[in-house]
């Protein structure tokens, strides 16, 4: 029975109806093409310098524009474009690494990850002879251990412009609670007296720790540091080998479990579901040191910008790393936020002026918005933290700043590894297994060994 | 009665005894699906509930232990300043995410049909051989095979635009494709070939006959290519350069800075996100019942 | 068997007419695969045999790529492990919840509207946020799914800090999303004539029996549909896995999933080469499943519309 009759035909949209939808949509779609592209604004004579950040909200990325105004005017033939804010590590890596691939990208770059992978990859360009010119980025205006971090084949590939250093922060209240001498200089300088001091002040409640006196070394971006202090290391940059399963190494890793299971109960899950024991708001959980529980633990130089430290009610004070066993002196970490140039960069000249200026001038319009520490020498000494001076005074505050600026002379060289990432991915995995007690800290760290040693000689086997 | 398919209805008379002895059953059937409904409806709910109020606390209550299930003191000043965030112009972003998100619906819809119907319903060679090799296409992981395409896009100049975001769309989605195909094929053979018999040409029948008849999986296939295209992205991320052009799902990063994040302006501006996909939703999904107003059923 | 006009019809040179609009019909596609596939695929096989960093160009290495994974890489058996339980567990648990909500909302009754809509607001959530919420949702001291538990007499579970529950958990959130296929299947049930429905019912048959004889043959076709999306998208599971494990699937590797050790190979170590690897071999094993699933669609699979040939 044709469907003709029984009227079917009449309900659909006609041809014509259905070709004006068609045109539309594909019109929408050119004028998405064309419409919609943009250009960097011409500005005359002067040359765009494009300039990209993983992140950092809104109010950072709004923050360089500001500094990028203050540079121009210094250098009226240049224009910073708008900061291309980013949307964190790991897109990030992946967006500027087509970019490279593709041949635009950005001419300037915060980076997250450490400039001496990439350089190892060939992804970005050597800035020895352009910081010989510089008016702040020389090479001896670093500290030489941070400067480490952007090295690789005995180039520099990048500005390590701020490195927030590390201090073991103590609660003095709580100290001069228990009388024990609460100066900078009585704090424990080994393992052995920190650890004698943290068993004064862990107190259980059942299953919870209720307060803790200090947690041994379970986080991966300190690892290198407590190493040092221990007299080893766990990447040798100058033989390009790595020791992570050295015996000082796996001593270390055994201090910390012995000590996990006399004063800790054995239980790292535990002690981590009893509260927050960082440096910083955890899903809205205050940190415990904050809370008066926790007497002492490692962080870094970024806490002391932050209200709820600058402005606690309780009294602080931060000392110098207790040395191991194997050690000699005390030593210090760091966590840079780096600058480089990407290969394909087109304005090499005048994106390294940005960079230098960023050195020397706009990190510390940087630092006022955000408590990232300047690593170059030539930043002025007296550049102080406004919320800590108006929390703790304006001594105590230079106290302070001038103890990270001198961390970072004692600092170990660290991020220097072509194969920096994969290598901390390793070795989180090797600490979660040891804190865990799933693996012993020997065959944990010796699996770490194997696979970055192998990683490591795969990537100088193709870049040799 | 004639019914959509075609076919014939003369039993009017039976049903009055099936109706008698289902009436002591009649209200028990539908009190469970409302009570199951109920269950489901508030542990899906749940979240969006948990987003929405997030976005009228304060900061330190949002994760609060234990949890807040009302927000104490109300924040509505958190709405406004999430679409006054630096970096963050909201309109500018929606109009972005209309306009990406409805030009790739539509292109998929139109595409998707067409190629839907050739698989299902023309013979030509290769047909299967195609059909395999266009599902084998979303076993690809796009995370590998970006790089290669965008360095495609860049030879074709047309990085910092919408194009490659919204030209593949009208050329076929795999995934829509599949949905379509599988759905044409459940049209009964006898409809189209009665058409051909009356001589009408292939696109005709398409057009006129096999659509309209599939209108359910088109809502389907318009709504998901939608709310999916609104939540995308990674294609804006890497092909657009100017912050102007993106759309709602790029402008939420704005929030996430490195040491602390607005996680209540974050929420905030998570559900003025979504709010508009729940209305163009709501609206849409009432085409479903069109299908069943055709043929007055009485409930399956 | 006589021979119908339609048959006589499609005979001739009307099955070339019919072979030249299926290409047509086809063609946007074929443009398609051309243009933004071929290249992009055959790119990505080819590097899957060099050592390729992005930046670089690649360097031939063979099978290396190859060896590596399956003999000195133990996080791609972990990963291999961790997909393949998810997979198992989400993908018949996502396609019997979808298939019930479905039918629970093919009704014609009040309110259906608002309910669809909640069912689907999971999938209208942006993902960033509704894996938040996930998270504090499933705090193991604080949230609510434990908060559940603890009232029903259930002891607290860890959740995503247990090793053991953290899968669970990602199944859990996998099962929010079912927003997306109830529709899909809620679309096949609008197609059902209701014709049929009716005449079951006449003839006897009680609700059971309608849906087991006459509802599900006829959903076929789109419970295969479901079936290989949920198995594909299990597989490619990414953005859940990787906010709630980080790159190193914590705790303990329990959620590292096979797509993340692919995006941490490509761009967290630089080593695209592998990647490429690892993405070709994830293709073939996801192929291999899929191809099963089709053959298997003979047994059980009916399309009222294309008698005498199937698939």
């Amino acid at each position: 029975m044709s469907l003709k009759n029984q009227g079917m035909y009449g309900h659909a949209i006609d041809r014509r109806a259905f070709l004006r939808w068609l045109g539309w949509g594909g019109g929408m779609a050119c004028l998405a093409a064309c419409g919609t592209s943009s250009t960097p604004a011409g500005k005359g004579q002067k040359v765009i310098v494009t300039f990209w950040t993983p992140g950092g909200g809104g109010d950072f990325c709004t923050g360089l524009d500001a500094i990028a105004r203050d540079f121009e005017q210094h250098y009226p033939s240049i224009a910073i474009a708008e900061t291309q804010c980013g949307t964190g590590e790991q897109e990030f890596n992946e967006v500027l690494l087509a970019r490279i691939a593709a041949g635009t990208p950005p001419d300037a770059t915060v980076l997250w990850t450490s400039p001496a992978a990439l350089a190892a990859r060939g992804s970005l360009l050597p800035l020895d002879a352009l910081m010989q010119q510089a008016h702040y980025a020389q090479a001896e205006n670093w500290p030489p251990a941070v400067l480490a971090s952007c090295q690789f084949a005995g180039k520099t590939y990048g500005l390590p412009v701020t490195a927030g250093s590390c201090g073991l922060w103590y609660n003095r209240d709580m100290f001069e609670h228990k009388g024990i001498p609460a100066g900078r200089d009585d704090f424990p300088r080994s393992w052995d007296e920190l650890r004698r001091l943290s068993k004064e002040f862990t107190v259980w409640k059942g299953d919870t720790l209720q307060v803790a006196g200090f947690i041994p070394w379970h986080a991966v971006e300190d690892l290198a540091t407590w190493s040092a202090s221990n007299g080893s290391q766990l990447y040798d940059a100058a033989h390009r080998q790595y020791t992570i399963d050295a015996e000082p190494n796996v001593a270390m890793m055994e201090y910390a479990v012995d000590w996990l299971n006399q004063e800790y109960k054995g239980d790292f899950a535990r002690v981590t579901r009893s509260g927050n024991w960082e440096g910083y708001e955890i899903e809205g959980r205050q940190p415990a040191f904050i809370d008066q529980r926790q007497a002492m633990f490692l962080t870094y130089s970024w806490n002391m910008g932050l209200k709820i430290f600058a402005q606690s009610a309780s009294t602080w004070n931060i000392a110098r790393l207790p040395v191991g066993p194997g050690g000699t002196q005390s030593v210090a970490g760091y966590w840079p936020n780096w600058l480089a140039l990407p290969k394909g960069s087109r304005h090499v000249e005048q994106a390294f002026a940005w960079l230098d200026y960023m050195s020397g001038v706009g990190v510390q319009t940087w630092f006022r918005n955000f408590p990232d520490l300047p690593a170059n020498l030539k930043v002025p000494r007296d550049l102080l933290p406004t919320a800590l001076v108006d929390g703790k005074g304006k001594a105590f505050a230079q106290d302070i700043m001038n103890f990270f600026r001198d961390q970072l002379d004692s600092a170990t060289p660290m991020w220097d590894s072509p194969v920096q990432d994969f290598a901390t991915d390793q070795i989180r995995r090797a600490l979660e297994q040891i804190m865990h007690k799933v693996a012993t800290p020997r065959v944990a760290l010796g699996e770490a060994q194997k696979a970055c040693q192998g990683a490591l000689d795969k990537v100088l086997q193709a870049g040799a | 009665m004639t019914h959509r398919d075609g076919t014939q209805s003369h039993h009017r008379g039976a049903k009055t005894g099936v109706r008698r002895a289902a009436r002591s059953r009649r209200y028990l059937a539908p009190m469970i699906r409302h009570v199951l409904l109920v269950a489901v409806a508030i542990a899906f709910l749940v979240p969006f509930y948990w987003m929405a109020i997030s976005a009228l606390k304060d900061n330190s209550q949002i994760f609060a232990r234990p949890m807040q299930w009302w927000p104490n003191p109300v924040r509505w000043d958190n709405v406004l300043r999430a679409l006054h965030y630096p970096g963050f112009p909201f309109l500018r972003f929606l109009w972005n995410s209309i306009f990406y998100a409805g030009c790739v619906s539509l292109g998929t819809v139109l595409s998707c049909a067409a190629v839907g119907y050739g698989f299902a319903r023309l013979h030509f060679p290769g047909r299967d051989l195609l059909f395999a090799i266009t599902v084998s296409t979303m076993l690809i992981p796009g995370i590998v095979i970006f790089i290669p395409t965008f360095v495609l896009f860049k030879y074709l100049g047309l990085l910092g635009t919408y194009a490659p975001l919204i030209v593949p769309a009208f050329l076929g989605n795999a995934f829509f494709i599949f949905l379509l195909r599988q759905f044409f094929l459940g049209v009964p053979q006898e409809l189209s070939d009665a058409a051909r018999v009356d001589g009408a040409g292939e696109w005709r029948i398409f057009w006129q006959i096999m659509l309209p008849l599939v209108r359910p999986a088109l809502t389907v296939a318009a709504i998901l290519s939608f709310i999916w295209t609104w939540h995308e992205f990674f294609g804006p991320l890497i092909y657009l350069s100017d912050r102007s052009q993106y759309p709602l799902s790029l402008g939420l990063f704005a929030f996430r800075a490195q040491h602390t994040t607005e996680w209540n302006l974050l929420m905030a501006a998570s559900t003025l996100a979504t709010l508009p996909l729940v209305i163009i939703f709501f609206c849409m999904q009432r085409s479903f019942l069109e299908g069943m107003t055709l043929t007055g059923i009485k409930g399956s | 068997m006589a021979v119908t006009r339609a048959q006589q019809a499609r005979r001739g040179g009307t099955r070339r007419r019919e072979a030249r609009s299926g290409l047509l019909f086809v063609l946007p596609w074929l443009l398609s695969l051309l243009l933004f596939t071929t290249y992009p695929v055959l790119t990505t096989l080819y590097l899957s045999l060099t050592d390729y960093n992005i930046i670089q160009p690649p360097r031939w290495i063979g099978l290396q790529n190859y060896r590596t994974m399956f003999t000195a890489d133990p996080a791609f058996w972990t990963s291999v492990g961790n997909s393949a339980y998810y997979a198992l567990l989400a993908v018949p648990l996502g396609l019997a919840g979808a298939l019930g909500l479905a039918l629970l909302l093919n009704t014609r009754a009040q309110g259906m509207g608002v309910y669809r809509t909640i069912i689907a607001l999971p999938v209208l959530v942006p993902p960033v946020a509704s894996t938040i919420i996930f998270i504090a949702m499933f705090d193991p001291d604080n949230g609510l799914i434990n908060a559940l538990l603890q009232q029903v007499g259930l002891p607290a579970v860890g959740w995503l800090t247990d090793p053991t529950w953290s899968k669970p958990a990602l199944i859990l959130l996998s099962l929010w999303g079912l927003g997306a296929s109830a529709l899909i299947f809620l679309a096949g049930l609008q197609e059902i004539p209701p014709a049929l429905l009716d005449a079951a019912a006449i003839d006897g048959a009680g609700p059971w029996q309608r849906f087991w004889h006459v509802t599900l043959p006829l959903l076929t076709p789109v419970i295969l549909f479901n079936l290989v999306m949920g198995v594909i998208s299990s597989f490619h599971i990414f953005t859940q896995a990787l906010v709630v494990g980080g790159t190193t699937g914590k705790p303990l590797e329990s959620t590292l999933m096979f797509m993340v050790h692919i995006y941490r190979t490509a761009f967290r170590y630089f080593a695209m080469g592998q990647a490429a690897a690892l993405a070709v071999v994830l293709f073939l094993a996801v192929l291999v499943v899929t191809l099963v699933i089709f053959r298997s669609a003979h047994i059980w699979v009916y399309y009222e519309g294309s008698r005498g040939s199937n698939q």
